[in-house]
């Protein structure tokens, strides 16, 4: 039936318009679709992410939230470039007590095929994710603070957790203080609200048929290959798109998107070209290479508790040593920035806590450090990292790493690797000194980036145990008063840097690449990594 | 190939398909033990490097990864008895769904590799044949053991480079979006859906598509072609009947293309449905150069993300094919020649 | 001795005019890379992962020059370097995998046709599954068991490339034992008492081991084939563990499209030229050794001076 409508809706006249549009730029406006948006021109997004699944209760990975920020509504949501978040289905969301949170809807939401959104819709949005239980899923994962686990690992929302006092209101009762629940609201994984009357209870339902109450709905998708996204007339909020269709198309290797982006089959690449294929794009007169602030970082894991990371002076003289310019150089062609603290610039209470305590690399301190612990150099360190899982770049940063290393003089590095499945069980026992992992954010809270590492030795299970630590994360999670957070975040920084449980590396930029036409992708590369299609716009 | 039995067609058939259960039992017990013997599982693949290492065996615990390996072998194996795949771990699709439509783009893929390899293939090694030892004759040699000896991904991305954008033709993909989106699927394989449809336009973006990955890949079987086609000719020059009709005085051009071509061709169409193993393998790599949404190419991934629903059945679907058509190959040979039924 | 350089030789005394050329350019060419695998450390000018010498870091995809002749790449590697040893990493992998085909195929083959019954029907049955699954489909499937569990080895791959190729052997060995077991100097041989130990060892195995180098000479080219597409998907042997010529041409193909065309051609050209050696030389031996396809010659020539010419070889 979809596709009846779409063939009426003029094919033919979009086809050879778009085709035009691949060649150079034609006009287009019979898109006979009556639409609220403008008439941009349809435009393809190229990337090499892919799709968990187009239900909420089934996804927590960036290539899906790309397409679900643009097709549901949360409550809440981050604009681009601002880390303050703002209503989105909800007019706003006001914590009464650090247990308590109440979110005020906004009147007259309707989902795509015209259904009312209500109060109603978001409780049963929680309760099937956490309901069906989907390991793919952010619910069971993210909304510890509604939610209980048994032994068996079996999730439960808590009685009364969530409560409806009108069509319009939304009650969140916690069970512990927690004031980053807030921001878990603005992640489409755990938060996203779908029709009640449309979703299953207790299973996920088939992407292709998947409603929202997003500026965009779906209107073909085939896995792996392209999704195509029509503007949504039902949808009455602020971010309404100009352009009546969106194709996203995926990509397997990113050389192969960078060649698309090249020969305009796509309008915007956006994740992940290789450092060299932007470095090479930069030079070309017929795309832009835009950046803006990212939120994905690497970093150096040390076995905290294995026989040569134990011994905290040989950590800190590794840290006196590396040179993450160099490296950001060297291995990424400058297309990351360097990371001086586990938290990358931009989040509130950030600080370079490594750049303040070690200053520039220098072997000589290092040298010194060692000295003064009694350790014998050179200092033989066996360091892992793994071929795919974080794109092939992995294997400049580890010979860089070796090299830096080694030129001190004060360490010898066995380089290891292996794929990513052995690489997690083996470096959890200990077949690593030091190994790189990376990580990105759930949404958008410096605490994100700090008690997922430092509390009882990180998700990584590096060994690292301090009740210091501890205690900060417990206190900056159990306020919502920004100062007192801010304090607690500065001084598990400063922690980090002292004890060195880890070497933050580099932070990523946002960064896509765009053809002629394309007007507004800078303004949604912002470290939330959401691409607002409502944003950007094709000129015909 | 020593097969006991007596020497009836219909016995032999039967024999054949009898073992064709067999071996795809094989097949799948083989893949069934690798993927669970390889480390990782599906919950770690997908989020070991977030999760810590309690939530990930709670995850593996609830989803049944941790019950003894027979009984998910069991059930597994019951599973494809009943054709049930299931829906794939990590992109949510159903099993089926994924076979049919990647399987048709993989199925287009290799059919135009094939069509080109026949096309270029076989006059070649004729040629090649009929004028042992001439410039000729060593040209094509050298031109099908460089086409074999050239990796798939050096030239695929030889042919994009230099190829593709001076001629703009496509570099990626089976169509472009538009055309993907307008054209209704029959057939689920777009080739054949493209022509159905009847836009012009919407045939041409296609078959620009898969003119470069098809030669890639038709380049690579070419060469097999070529040394085949020559070697059988070769032969065939050599046997008796051409010496007798030589001896009878037909002119050695008649003799060539009357006796020599025909039956230098039959065992080619035999080996033909041998290559198909060798089509699919080359097809992983074509797919993945020129990101043609085909099988090969999700296998590669499923495998990665330790999707095992989703490996299962791309592996069965190649498995039932390759031991069919290696069935219809014996049963075409059994029925032209009648010395293969020992 | 005299006998060994005769069947050497054979090939080449049997084969005239062009297709000797053939053959020849196979041999030379396969030579040249193996004296590049035996001697790498003395022809390379550079390890195979060094990224400075005497301190001095060097360029990175530095263009060829004097001091680099075919360049450097983004590790900051030495391409010839890595060219001549990645010809190592390609003939060690593809004679360590042959040997474990001969040490693993042979007496299962042997010992399977020799007692027969089902564990030599399963065994037929399991191979030919196997044998009839595309190859490198289980290649993949395989080594990515096998990089799981040791690393991306070379003994890894090797064992990958085992697995799909024992098929052959087993087959071919298999179905000589079945036919010689039934001839005359082996029914003699039991009849005088004969273990079945020693049928195999000394009257079988010499039999059936003759097959096992021509079959080797052809899966060796597709060997490097699968080699390198495992290397291209990122399943194979890692930089810093050996060079491989797959590994470094799917790093290249970032660099190719931005004109950077030295980290890609040389170890995209060694493959090449190594397959097609091998392969001419596979053809070569083919067109020699069977029968079929050996040009009749129409004089005599051997006949009247056969002593002589024996002679004139040494």
């Amino acid at each position: 039936m979809r596709r009846q409508n779409l063939v009426r809706l003029g094919a033919v006249a979009l086809l050879a318009g778009s085709l035009a549009a691949c060649g150079g730029g034609d006009s287009d406006d019979g898109d006979g679709g009556g639409g609220s948006g403008g008439g941009g021109a349809p435009w393809i997004l190229g990337t090499t992410d892919s799709v968990t699944a187009l239900d909420p209760a089934g996804s927590y990975d960036l290539g899906s939230s790309t397409l679900e920020y643009n097709l549901y509504q949360n409550l809440l949501t981050v604009p681009a470039n601002s880390s303050e978040i703002v209503g989105d289905a909800a007019e706003s969301c006001d914590y009464d007590d650090p247990q308590t949170l109440t979110c005020t809807l906004k009147s007259g939401l309707k989902f795509s095929n015209g259904d009312d959104l209500t109060s109603s819709d978001v409780k049963y949005s929680f309760e099937r994710s956490i309901q069906i239980q989907d390991p793919n899923g952010a619910a069971i994962y993210l909304l510890g603070s509604i939610t209980s686990t048994d032994k068996d690992g079996l999730v439960t929302l808590d009685e009364g957790a969530i409560e409806t006092p009108d069509d319009t209101t939304v009650v969140f009762h916690l069970n512990k203080p927690d004031t980053t629940f807030q921001y878990v609201l603005t992640y489409p994984g755990a938060a996203a609200i779908v029709d009640e009357d449309v979703f299953p209870a207790d299973e996920k339902l088939a992407d292709e048929e998947i409603i929202g109450s997003g500026p965009y709905k779906l209107s073909q998708y085939k896995a792996g290959e392209q999704a195509v996204l029509e503007i949504n007339d039902q949808y009455t909020g602020e971010n309404v798109g100009t352009s009546e269709q969106v194709f996203v198309k995926y990509y397997s290797e990113p050389s192969a998107l960078k060649l698309a982006a090249e020969n305009g089959e796509v309008d915007v690449a956006w994740r992940s070209l290789s450092p060299t294929d932007i470095a090479d794009l930069q030079n070309n007169d017929a795309v832009t290479v835009a950046t803006g602030k990212g939120s994905e970082i690497r970093y150096w894991t040390w076995k905290v508790d294995g026989p040569v990371g134990k011994q905290k002076a040989i950590r800190q003289a590794a840290a006196q040593v590396i040179d993450r310019e160099a490296i950001a150089q060297d291995a990424y062609d400058g297309t990351v920035d360097p990371l001086y603290s586990i938290v990358p610039p931009g989040y509130a209470g950030q600080k370079d806590a490594f750049q303040e305590k070690y200053g520039d690399p220098d072997p000589a301190k290092a040298k010194q450090i060692l000295a003064d612990a009694g350790i014998k150099t050179p200092v033989d360190l066996t360091v892992g990292w793994t071929p795919t899982h974080y794109g092939p770049s992995t294997e400049d940063e580890a010979n860089e790493l070796k090299r830096q290393l080694d030129e001190s003089g004060l360490f010898n590095v066995t380089l290891k690797s292996t794929e990513w499945e052995q690489y997690q069980t083996i470096y959890k026992e200990g077949a690593y000194d030091l190994w790189i992992l990376g990580w990105f954010p759930d949404y958008p809270d410096t605490d994100d980036y700090l008690s997922p590492f430092m509390v009882d030795g990180g998700f990584f299970q590096n060994g690292y145990q301090s009740d210091e630590a501890n205690k900060l994360v417990d206190e900056e999670q159990g306020t919502d008063d920004q100062a007192t957070r801010e304090e607690a975040f500065g001084k598990l920084q400063d922690l980090a840097a002292e004890d060195v449980p880890f070497i933050p590396s580099w932070v990523g930029q946002n960064t896509g690449v765009y053809g002629a036409g394309m007007e507004g992708v800078e303004d949604t590369l912002d470290p939330a990594f959401i691409f607002r299609f409502w944003l950007v716009s094709k000129s015909s | 190939m020593s097969r006991s039995g007596s020497g009836s067609l219909p016995r032999y058939i039967l024999q054949r398909v009898l073992l064709v259960i067999p071996m795809i039992w094989v097949i799948l017990t083989l893949v069934f033990v690798v993927l669970r013997v390889a480390p990782g599982d599906p919950v770690s693949a997908a989020l070991g490097g977030k999760l810590n290492a309690d939530a990930l065996e709670q995850r593996r615990q609830a989803l049944g990864f941790n019950r003894p390996l027979i009984e998910q072998y069991w059930e597994y194996l019951s599973a494809v008895m009943r054709l049930d795949f299931g829906t794939t771990f990590s992109d949510n699709q159903p099993v089926l769904h994924v076979v049919r439509d990647k399987g048709g783009a993989t199925l287009s893929l290799t059919l135009a590799a094939f069509a080109i390899a026949l096309v270029v293939g076989i006059p070649l090694g004729l040629l090649a044949g009929r004028y042992r030892d001439s410039v000729a004759d060593v040209l094509i040699r050298f031109f099908g053991i460089l086409s074999y000896a050239a990796p798939i991904f050096f030239i695929g991305f030889l042919l994009q480079v230099y190829v593709a954008q001076p001629l703009g033709l496509p570099t990626s993909g089976m169509a472009s979006p538009i055309t993907v989106f307008t054209v209704e699927p029959k057939t689920h394989i777009l080739l054949i859906d493209v022509f159905f449809s009847g836009d012009g336009t919407a045939i041409t973006d296609v078959l620009k598509h898969l003119l470069l990955p098809a030669a890639t890949l038709g380049l690579l079987i070419c060469g097999v072609f070529i040394r085949l086609v020559r070697v059988n000719i070769l032969q065939t020059m050599q046997s008796d009947y051409v010496e007798a009709a030589e001896a009878r005085g037909i002119s050695p051009s008649k003799v060539t293309r009357k006796h020599a071509f025909r039956n230098a061709l039959v065992p080619v169409i035999t080996v033909v449905g041998l290559q198909f193993a060798l089509l699919l393998g080359g097809a992983v790599l074509t797919e993945s150069t020129f990101n043609w949404p085909g099988l090969g190419n999700e296998l590669v991934k499923y495998i990665n993300d330790r999707d095992y629903g989703a490996v299962q059945g791309i592996i069965t679907i190649f498995a039932v094919a390759v031991v069919l058509i290696s069935l219809l190959v014996d049963i075409v040979n059994a029925l032209v020649d009648p010395r293969v039924r020992y | 001795m005299r006998g060994v350089l005769k069947l050497i030789a054979k090939p080449f005394t049997d084969t005239v005019g062009l297709a000797r050329w053939m053959l020849v350019i196979g041999v030379v060419l396969t030579a040249v890379f193996v004296v590049c695998a035996i001697f790498a450390p003395w022809l390379a000018p550079y390890g195979f992962a060094q990224s400075s010498v005497d301190g001095a870091r060097f360029p990175k995809v530095g263009a060829p020059s004097g001091t680099h002749w075919f360049g450097t790449d983004r590790l900051f590697f030495d391409v010839f370097s890595r060219v001549v040893w990645g010809a190592r990493t390609a003939i060690l992998v593809v004679v360590l995998s042959i040997l474990f085909c001969v040490v693993i195929g042979v007496p299962l083959g042997l010992v399977s046709g020799y007692f027969g019954g089902w564990p030599d029907r399963i065994l037929v049955l399991v191979m030919d599954a196997i044998f009839a699954f595309p190859s490198f489909l289980l290649a993949i499937v395989f080594s990515f068991l096998l990089t799981g569990i040791i690393g991306g080895s070379v003994i890894a791959v090797a064992l990958s490339l085992t697995a799909i190729y024992i098929p052959q052997y087993f087959r071919v060995v298999r179905n000589t034992t079945v036919s010689a077991k039934e001839a005359t100097y082996v029914e003699a041989a039991r009849a005088i008492g004969a273990t079945d130990g020693v049928v195999m060892r000394r009257y079988l195995f010499g039999n059936v081991v003759q097959s096992v180098p021509v079959l080797a000479t052809l899966n060796a080219a597709d060997a490097i084939l699968t080699l390198a597409g495992l290397g291209f998907l990122g399943l194979g042997i890692q930089s810093t563990d050996a060079a491989e010529w797959g590994h470094d041409l799917n790093r290249a193909l970032a660099d190719a499209g931005s004109g950077v065309w030295w980290t890609g051609l040389y170890p995209g050209l060694a493959i090449v030229l190594l397959v097609t050696g091998l392969t001419l030389v596979g053809e070569g031996l083919n067109e020699t050794l069977n029968p079929t396809l050996r040009r009749r010659r129409l004089l005599p020539v051997v006949l009247p001076a056969r002593t002589t010419t024996s002679e004139e070889v040494r």
